[in-house]
């Protein structure tokens, strides 16, 4: 490709609004300019509500950041002051052809990406004309010395993020595919976008990033006047509009550049080093990236003021802009050591009519808990290193209260949510089809994103493209085989190996039961069916609910996407009466069987929100042997998965009947309380 | 010879006037951003954005292009285009040879892989004459006229990405398969969906300029209009579409005064601070808010032959510029009437 035509396309954008027309958003301005400043800090990560000039900003910092030296005709942006770096071109060329100035290029990763352009892959035409394997640079050469641009940097492939990831860590990219191997220098300033409302950003691609800025809309009604008419106007006028922010947009630019020359010289005193490991001690963070990377922030920011050495305002300054996305909980105390079971157990063995007394004790005790707790639980972002918490080893002795009680029990508020930790599948080699984002899949169907291509030959969806370059180094040799210009065989093709994350389907089985409307555990219960359904909205699975009270059970959601109508229905759900469990199992398996006739290849999850207590059968035996029996032969199903939540309240006598359902159906086994992310494991084990 | 294919007059749909009014006013001004029609089977959704083939105005694209491009101010992108995609060196000495045509409405169906919504490698090209050459996809086609999603939440997510980039960029970058190359895309994406089959995603609704709830009409006289006016296009489609042909007319001539108007309409400071206020008190994300109903209010000014912005202008376009926008916990429902929701959260 011309390297003319590459400047040439990413000319092509309308027209950049001014850098300095940009109204607020000074942090992600500074940040932006910092990393101008000293590319050692490692890129931007912008989190944030839409419609706030996230990606205006930056296309508009490069449009008035200093030109860079090439060589001219150069495909790899060499920089023609580093001569053991030079390309093959700029080598042979590179004495004769002038050395001229462009700007610097923001390179924006587009999402349907593949492998072999931003790697880099096999030079077709050449390839054909001459039957060599030349190379034709990808995206990660174009951004050389420029900024790589990704936008909703959450929801990009594994395998891409992980070739960009490579080259920003090593500063250069190694290609070792279609029968090439080469590499080339590739520093880049890596800025991303996201709306955190879509899923969070894997941790160590978090790390990743140098510095990280929330950007909220303006609040103030003036600058919100302000924003809308300097828009109306650029787009009436957007050359004029331009060149009224021209000056501005020159100071800020040769400020940057002096901030450069000051750079060298700025030091950093020993005591300074010391705060800003304390500093990052005290957020927990992991590594110490962190400290290496508010160093050269901080030193970038004297630079910008002028100054040769950092003081501590600089540090605070840059503090958040660093930290935001390496905070940390700090790890958990140990948990106390249950206190020795006193010789005569007063509060469990009393009889439940004189539980209202106690009763009046205990919740005054876990009020206190409670506030105790909620301090500890901002939830922020970042990799999460407790360690796993084993859910209480009950015994069929009568002990089990006190222990239950020391171990995380707080009571939430009615209808509050809370982030559920991960409910994956692992990875299998079966093929799948679907569009949700839980789990990972090979897709059988022509559907997904072609990730890569394989020798293999198993579907019949062939990859053109790599066939062709395969084929393309022996054309000269095949030469008139064919009346085609290509020439194929056999070995030459290859398939499309495409990816898709495949959705779960997730079957709630509520019982709505009297017992459920008692002290609250209904409330509770749906605060952990809310948060759960939020995952499954964000991981776009499929839900169903089945409630069963009285003397049967209901189907009130048929499988669907709309986890928004499963979310109104489960304010709705009546309660009362006795438990029918078996007839809900019952529905539930039929529902779950329907569905995999389906989808057969579709992994189900049926949750089962249930104290156990089982007091009304279907048939003439007894309720509980007839829902044990039933779940014993549901299990039976290995596609299957169950998890129950056992909502009986800590607080009485535990009959543990919940335990004994989730040992016969093999099934993950959780409590109300448990289900917070912070202190939760893998729900579903790996079992394939 | 092909049978003329008839379609169902713009002017005959009896109802729904918010979502033809959402309509037209993106065709006054494609900034806009398009609409997104929500609501449940069966109430013209479709018909109306295949119906806008009548109305829409006239454009100038160069001839024997595949990118839709205009001959006054994207004739540089043309050569350049013609040379990387095709190899074709087009001379400027040459007169550019150019035709007036409809905008318009190009159709993404359910199934449509992303290779053929973005464009790629000519793989006929390539085997036949060994060179690299591209096959534009249907966003070459959609440039500078209205793009309709049908089912817009039921696409792959992949494929909703590339469309969302574009619709933002105005341009369409493909780097994949050995291709590298971008053309401009500049189009209106007109989506329909039915709720009840899942919500779009944030991003992908913050896109969309405008959001119009439809439902069913409950008033009988309307509903016998409907059944009416629909029987007799089916039994002769020529002659009932030569009875709409005048209002058809009327419609577009209308359409292109108030393009030629708009550059000219103004709006006094105290209705921008009304805007800002509109969006503070009902809670949207970001400023995209702010700036569509701005410009709504000046197109529906402009539709109605002013050039100055009035109050109710901007009361009409917030409602339809922000049910979508409303920030909202992701399981609740979205805004209906926003003039309400707005009175709702101001007493709290």
């Amino acid at each position: 490709m011309d390297a003319d035509y590459q400047d040439f396309k990413y000319t092509m954008f309308k027209g950049v609004f001014p850098y300095s027309a940009v109204i607020g958003q000074d942090q992600l301005k500074l940040a932006l300019s910092l990393n101008a400043i000293n590319p050692l800090i490692g890129g931007v990560l912008i989190r944030g509500e839409k419609g706030t000039a996230k990606s205006t900003s930056v296309r508009a910092l490069a449009a008035i950041l200093p030109e860079i030296k090439i060589v001219k005709g150069c495909p790899y942006s060499c920089d023609p002051d580093l001569p053991y770096e030079l390309c093959d071109y700029c080598k042979k060329f590179g004495k004769d052809h002038e050395i001229s100035g462009r700007k610097k290029r923001v390179i924006t990763l587009p999402l349907n990406a593949t492998e072999d352009r931003v790697a880099g892959g096999i030079d077709f035409n050449l390839a054909i004309r001459e039957g060599v394997r030349a190379i034709q640079p990808g995206l990660l050469a174009d951004a050389h010395r420029g900024i790589l641009y990704v936008d909703e940097v959450n929801l990009l492939d594994d395998h891409i993020v992980d070739i960009i990831l490579d080259a920003a860590a090593s500063g250069e990219n190694i290609l070792e595919r279609e029968g090439i191997s080469f590499r080339h220098p590739s520093r880049f300033i890596l800025v991303g976008t996201m709306n955190p409302e879509e899923g969070e950003l894997r941790p160590q691609l978090l790390d990743r990033f140098g510095l990280c800025v929330e950007v909220v809309a303006e609040s103030d009604r003036e600058k919100r006047i302000l924003l809308m008419e300097r828009r109306e106007e650029y787009d009436t006028d957007p050359a004029g509009f331009c060149r009224k922010y021209r000056d501005e947009d020159k100071k800020t630019a040769s400020q940057i550049m002096q901030a450069r020359r000051f750079l060298k010289g700025v030091s950093l005193p020993k005591h300074m080093r010391t705060f800003i490991c304390e500093l990052c001690t005290e957020s927990s963070v992991a590594g110490h990236r962190a400290d290496i990377i508010m160093e050269q922030t901080a030193k970038a920011l004297a630079a910008l003021c002028e100054r040769f050495e950092v003081t501590i305002d600089d540090i605070r300054q840059v503090a958040s802009l660093v930290l935001a996305h390496r905070m940390r909980d700090p790890a958990p105390p140990p948990p106390p050591p249950p206190p020795p079971p006193p010789p005569q157990d007063k509060e469990n063995n009393t009889p439940p009519p004189e539980e209202s007394e106690d009763e009046t004790q205990r919740e005054e005790e876990q009020d206190q808990d409670q506030e105790e707790l909620e301090s500890n639980d901002d939830h922020k972002t970042g990799e999460d290193k407790q360690p796993e918490q084993k859910p209480s080893e009950l015994n069929e002795t009568k002990n089990n209260g006190t222990d239950e009680k020391n171990i995380l029990d707080q009571i939430f508020e009615v209808g509050s949510t809370f982030r559920v930790k991960k409910i994956t599948s692992p990875k299998d080699r079966a093929l799948r089809r679907g569009s949700g984002r839980r789990s990972r899949s090979r897709t059988s169907q022509k559907q997904g994103r072609y990730v890569k291509s394989t020798t293999q030959r198993k579907t019949g969806d062939i990859a053109l493209d790599a066939t062709l370059r395969a084929a393309a180094p022996y054309q000269c040799r095949r030469k008139g085989e064919s009346e085609l210009a290509v020439c194929l065989k056999q070995e030459d093709i290859r398939e499309k190996v495409r990816e898709k994350r495949v959705g779960n389907f997730l079957l709630f089985l509520v019982d709505a039961s009297g017992s459920m409307g008692a002290r609250g555990r209904m409330v509770a219960s749906k605060g952990a069916i809310m948060s759960l359904l939020l995952d499954a909205y964000q991981k776009r699975d499929k839900v169903a609910m089945i409630s069963f009270r009285k003397d049967e059970a209901f189907v009130n959601l048929p499988p669907t996407s709309s986890v928004e109508v499963a979310g109104k229905l489960l304010k709705e759900i009546p309660i009362g009466g006795r438990t029918p469990l078996c007839a809900g199992l019952v529905k539930g398996f039929e529902q779950i069987r329907n569905y995999l006739l389906k989808e057969p290849t579709s992994r189900p999850i049926a949750i089962i929100i249930t104290d156990g207590k089982a007091n009304q059968a279907m048939g003439s035996g007894k309720p509980l042997e007839e829902a044990l029996e039933f779940a014993s032969r549901m299990a039976l199903d290995e596609r299957i998965q169950f998890v129950i939540i056992d909502t009986e309240d800590p607080r009485l006598v535990s009959f543990g009947l919940a335990r004994k359902f989730a040992a016969v159906l093999n099934a993950r086994y959780f409590k109300t309380e448990d289900l917070k992310a912070n202190g939760l494991i893998n729900i579903v084990k790996e079992r394939l | 010879m092909k049978k003329k294919q008839f379609v169902y007059p713009f002017m005959a749909i009896e109802g729904q006037e918010k979502m033809k009014q959402a309509l037209i006013l993106n065709i006054v001004n494609p900034t806009l951003s398009g609409v997104l029609i929500r609501g449940e089977k069966g109430t013209a959704k479709s018909t109306a954005v295949r119906a806008l083939a009548d109305i829409l105005p006239e454009i100038e694209v160069i001839k024997d292009s595949p990118f839709q491009l205009s001959p006054d101010d994207e004739y540089e992108l043309h050569i350049e285009c013609m040379r990387s995609a095709y190899n074709k060196e087009v001379s400027r000495e040459e007169p550019v040879e150019t035709l007036k045509r409809k905008v318009h409405v190009v159709e993404l169906p359910v199934g449509a892989t992303e290779d053929r919504v973005v464009g790629t490698l000519d793989l006929e090209h390539a085997l036949k004459k060994g060179e690299k050459r591209v096959e534009p996809g249907l966003l070459a086609a959609a440039h500078r006229g209205i793009l309709y999603v049908d089912e817009v939440n039921l696409l792959d997510d992949h494929v909703v990405d590339v469309l969302l980039d574009s619709a933002a960029m105005g341009v369409n970058t493909i780097e994949r398969e050995g291709v590298s190359f971008s053309h401009p895309a500049r189009f209106t994406l007109v989506g329909t969906m039915n709720p009840e089959e899942g919500e779009l995603r944030p991003q992908l609704l913050d896109r969309f300029g405008l959001c119009v709830n439809i439902e069913g009409i409950p008033d009988s006289e309307v509903r016998v209009t409907i059944m009416e006016r629909r029987a007799a296009f089916d039994e002769d489609p020529g002659r009932f579409c030569e009875e709409w042909e005048d209002a058809s007319e009327d419609l577009s001539k209308r359409i292109e005064r108030a393009i030629v108007l708009y550059p000219q309409v103004t709006i006094e400071r105290p209705l921008l601070f009304e805007i800002a206020s509109y969006c503070l008190d009902v809670g949207v994300d970001g400023h995209r808010g702010d700036i569509i109903i701005l410009k709504t209010a000046k197109t529906i000014a402009a539709y109605h032959g002013r050039t100055g912005v009035i109050h109710e202008d901007i009361e009409t376009a917030a409602g339809l510029a922000l049910p979508h926008r409303v920030r909202r916990q992701p399981l609740q429902e979205i805004a209906d009437d926003v003039k309400d929701f707005r009175a709702e959260r101001i007493s709290l």
